[in-house]
């Protein structure tokens, strides 16, 4: 089935924060993408409600290094602080993933039409995404192109495998689990010759109960909507 | 393996270093703290005094048992640890002999204390925890030490330091400032048939103390974030990281003020979660290998340590100190040390690392700085194999090497430290925010063999060229020495393609290596004529490097011509002298390509390797005697 896209998205910094380092305020970057960092660069290229982002495997085709900058982050009460960020600098990836179908949005089953979201996404990758893509953070634009996955020479081609320990994954959102309770979900991934295949949400075993969240997505009629086809 | 995790190893791998006294900074057992104490107080199995001392300040140093709260507390806050304390808490007649003056709410400590410590005995029935907790429960320390004339007291009150030199009060010598009522006190309990009276060095009681705390603990549990089991979470994360006194923390979750994790989380608990034995495993690690082989300057701080406990090089130090730990005589600047004496030292010392690591052992290299008093940041962290490491630490010491001389003591071949090349490439612009971040730039280039960013190979090169106003044989003269010599070795392994020798090498003709011989030539020539006048000047040649890096042909000109009437000098005095570097002069001349000669093009750093290679080629050739001076056996 046509579902899947593959995508390039490069750029020259990246901060997929450590949760460890995000609550004091010294963020400091994973050596690799998060799944969840990656997904939403997927939204940013094309997404309904319809369905939900899968990532697949990501590639790192550039060396990995990084790049510590002295921030003056804001306060609550104006003002500010220092800190020093520590940022991925001169990031490739290339990404594979597609989607599957949302089933706690049973209101949009009508749209639920493969060839034509295949096509859109297709689409929106040529033209670099609907949205702004960003890495990790919001300063840190990145810029989306078509590829083939897994072309080209990297960094890490011949490089066997290398261990990351205990990393987050991603975020169990009510709208995508239909509980409403917020997960957060942690793996640990290796990386096999610069290529890194991420588990299922699901497959994840680690998971750690955030909170509860009741989920609220905005109510729609689809094509039933009064007046819209006469 | 994530940073967290890694120390956490390293804890566990190097368990038996745990509380060596040998250690500047040791291994501290879980759910301990160091401090300074300055009163040992003996008692007896039933809780009675019999004696008291000053602590001598070499022996002050003691872990004692703390909780999470107590290693951090500060200010006022009210915190006690659990046996070995100052008088505040441990001084049931505290407040009675004139203690926390200044305080409002006139508070000890000492029931928060009590309590804290019957609770441990409690659950413990060590015998000599509960003498202590017996004793302290009379409330009579203070005046037992008073009596004991540990402590000096005035009338009712303990006293101010007194400017009467007829007594020396060895307590003043002890605690910080006048106030004697700030002791740290520790416990020692003799019991007839027990060989460990000190308490503070019973692995018994730190076992016991450990294994108290987490069953007394209030815990949340929860998922790790370090393992990911299901564990006790820590509230608070330990801090005297980098060095006693330290307030920076690593993990900090207290934070309400800034934009953090808001939002999403309501609460830093629900957005981060460490075990607490993880934690203390981790920074107490990270405590030890910082003391025990860091590179620390100001906040920051760096330091290589194997997983597996054993010695890994130092990535910020220079060959000298990797061969020689920096301590070892210096070598003898004419022996004819050579490069290749220094790849075979070179050699063998990573041999040596490689005989404790294997090659598939994990190694890691942390960077940590703070921009704030009380947050610190991870700047730089890698980890690879042993043999990864290795690898590229001598490829750096044999490729970016050269001859440094740092000093008179310090003459040798090799690498610089990055703070040095940090010095040689800012000069006096630089200050601590720019070297730490010179160092920091640097280290990729050390641990993961990265190319040296070009600008400070660039300005490292523009300085060396610099070196108009050093007066021969000054303290400047030295530091332009060592920038040269820094200049070089930048130079060389950006350039490894080219292959420079560290010896001169009379076959290349390259523009810029042929001018920089020139150069030198012509200050070796000056040099050698204003010497026999007896004159201390800086040469021409000298005073014109800069010039002659941005304009060689037409400042060469300038040279050739002042040169003449030194040639007259020495054609009188040293022909023979004069004649050899003619004719080396000449033989550099032919081996130019006509065009690049008279090209005014400016020239690279590479000029700066002849010049160097020339000048040592020229030093290291036995002063000729001027009386025998003959023109046919000068070469």
């Amino acid at each position: 089935m046509k579902d899947a896209i593959e995508f390039k998205v490069s750029a020259r910094f990246a901060l997929f924060t450590d949760p460890i380092t995000k609550i004091g305020g010294e963020k400091s970057t994973y050596h690799l993408p998060t799944y969840e960092a990656l997904k939403g660069i997927a939204k940013s290229v094309y997404w309904k409600p319809t369905f939900v982002w899968v990532i697949d495997r990501v590639r790192v085709v550039r060396r990995i290094r990084t790049q510590s900058k002295s921030m003056k982050p804001l306060e609550y009460g104006g003002g500010n602080t220092l800190a020093i960020y520590t940022y991925l600098a001169d990031v490739e990836y290339q990404v594979a993933a597609h989607f599957k179908w949302n089933p706690f949005r049973e209101d949009l089953q009508e749209d639920r039409d493969t060839d034509k979201h295949w096509h859109v996404a297709q689409r929106m990758v040529e033209k670099g995404g609907r949205q702004d893509v960003f890495l990790g953070a919001r300063e840190c634009q990145g810029y989306v192109e078509p590829c083939v996955f897994g072309e080209g020479t990297g960094h890490y081609d011949d490089a066997g495998e290398l261990a990351y320990g205990l990393m987050f994954h991603g975020f169990d959102y009510p709208d995508e689990t239909g509980t409403n309770e917020l997960h957060s979900r942690f793996w640990k991934p290796v990386m096999t010759d610069g290529i890194v295949t991420f588990p299922r949400p699901e497959d994840c075993t680690v998971r750690r109960f955030v909170r509860e969240m009741i989920p609220n997505p905005p109510s729609s009629v689809g094509l039933q909507e009064e007046g819209l086809l006469k | 393996m994530s940073w967290l995790d890694n120390l956490c190893r390293t804890y566990e791998n190097n368990s038996e270093h745990v509380g060596d006294r040998n250690d500047d900074i040791p291994l501290l057992p879980l759910f301990h703290s160091l401090q300074n104490a300055q009163v040992d107080v003996v008692l007896d199995g039933d809780g009675n005094f019999l004696r008291a001392a000053v602590v001598s300040k070499d022996d002050a140093r003691t872990i004692i048992p703390a909780t999470e709260e107590s290693a951090g507390r500060s200010g006022g806050k009210i915190a006690p640890h659990a046996l070995c304390d100052t008088l505040q808490y441990v001084a049931g007649d505290y407040l009675r002999w004139g203690g926390n003056p200044r305080k409002e709410k006139n508070e000890s400590g000492f029931e928060d204390y009590i309590a804290g410590l019957d609770g441990w005995v409690t659950w413990s029935r060590d015998q000599q925890l509960r003498s202590v907790l017996t004793y302290l429960r009379k409330g009579l320390l203070i005046s037992d030490l008073v009596e004991f004339k540990v402590l000096w007291a005035s009338g009712e009150k303990l006293a101010e330091r007194t400017k009467d030199s007829s007594k020396p009060y060895p307590i003043f010598k002890a605690v910080s400032g006048n106030n004697q009522a700030t002791a740290f006190v520790r416990f020692s309990v003799e019991i007839p048939g027990d060989p460990q009276s000190h308490l503070w060095l019973s692995p018994r009681l730190r076992d016991s103390w450990r294994d108290y705390y987490r069953t007394s603990r209030s815990d949340s549990y929860g998922v790790c974030m370090v393992t990911g089991k299901t564990s006790r979470l820590a509230h608070n994360h330990p801090k005297f990281i980098r060095y006693p006194g330290d307030g920076a923390k690593l993990v900090s979750s207290n934070d309400s003020a800034g934009f953090t994790y808001r939002g999403k989380f309501t609460d830093a608990r629900e957005a981060c979660g460490i075990g607490v034995d993880i934690t203390h495993k981790a920074h107490n690690a990270l405590r030890w290998l910082i003391a025990r082989q860091g590179y620390r300057d100001g906040d920051q701080a760096i330091v290589a340590w194997a997983i597996s406990g054993a010695n890994v090089p130092d990535p910020c130090a220079d060959t000298f100190a990797l061969l020689f730990g920096g301590d070892q005589d210096p070598i003898p600047t004419d022996s004819g040390y050579t490069a290749q004496e220094v790849g075979h030292a070179l050699s063998t010392r990573i041999a040596g690392y490689s005989a404790t690591l294997n090659n598939t052992d994990s190694v890691s290299v942390i960077g940590l700085d703070s921009a704030t008093p009380g947050r610190m940041a991870i700047r730089y962290y890698r980890d690879l194999t042993a043999s990864e490491l290795l690898r590229r630490v001598q490829s750096w010491h044999e490729e970016c090497s050269w001859l440094q001389r740092f000093g008179k003591d310090r003459v040798f071949v090799g690498a610089p430290a990055p703070r040095d090349i940090a010095e040689a490439a800012f000069g006096s612009r630089l200050d601590g925010n720019l070297r730490k971040a010179t160092v920091e730039r640097l280290l990729p280039c050390i641990v993961d063999g990265a190319p040296i960013p070009s600008d400070l190979v660039d300005s490292c090169v523009n300085r060396a060229a610099n070196r108009n106003g050093i007066k021969p044989n000054s303290s400047e003269c030295w530091e332009w020495e060592k920038s040269l010599g820094i200049a070089c070795a930048l130079f060389r392994y950006t350039h490894k393609e080219r292959g420079y020798a560290m010896a001169l090498n009379r076959e290349r003709n390259s523009r810029d290596y042929l001018y920089g011989r020139l150069l030198a030539l012509a200050e070796h020539l000056e040099r050698r004529a204003l010497s026999y006048g007896d004159e201390k000047r800086a040469t021409n040649a000298e005073k014109l490097t800069q010039r002659f890096s941005d304009r060689p042909y037409a400042t060469w000109l300038l040279l050739e011509t002042a040169l003449t009437p030194y040639c007259v000098r020495l054609s009188t005095k040293s022909p023979g002298f004069l004649y050899g570097v003619k004719r080396e002069m000449d033989s550099v001349m032919d081996l130019f390509i006509t065009d690049e000669f008279t090209c005014d093009r400016r020239l690279t750093g590479e000029f700066l390797l002849g010049y160097h290679c020339q000048r040592a080629d020229l030093r290291s050739k036995p002063t000729k005697d001027d009386d025998d001076s003959d023109p046919n056996d000068d070469e």
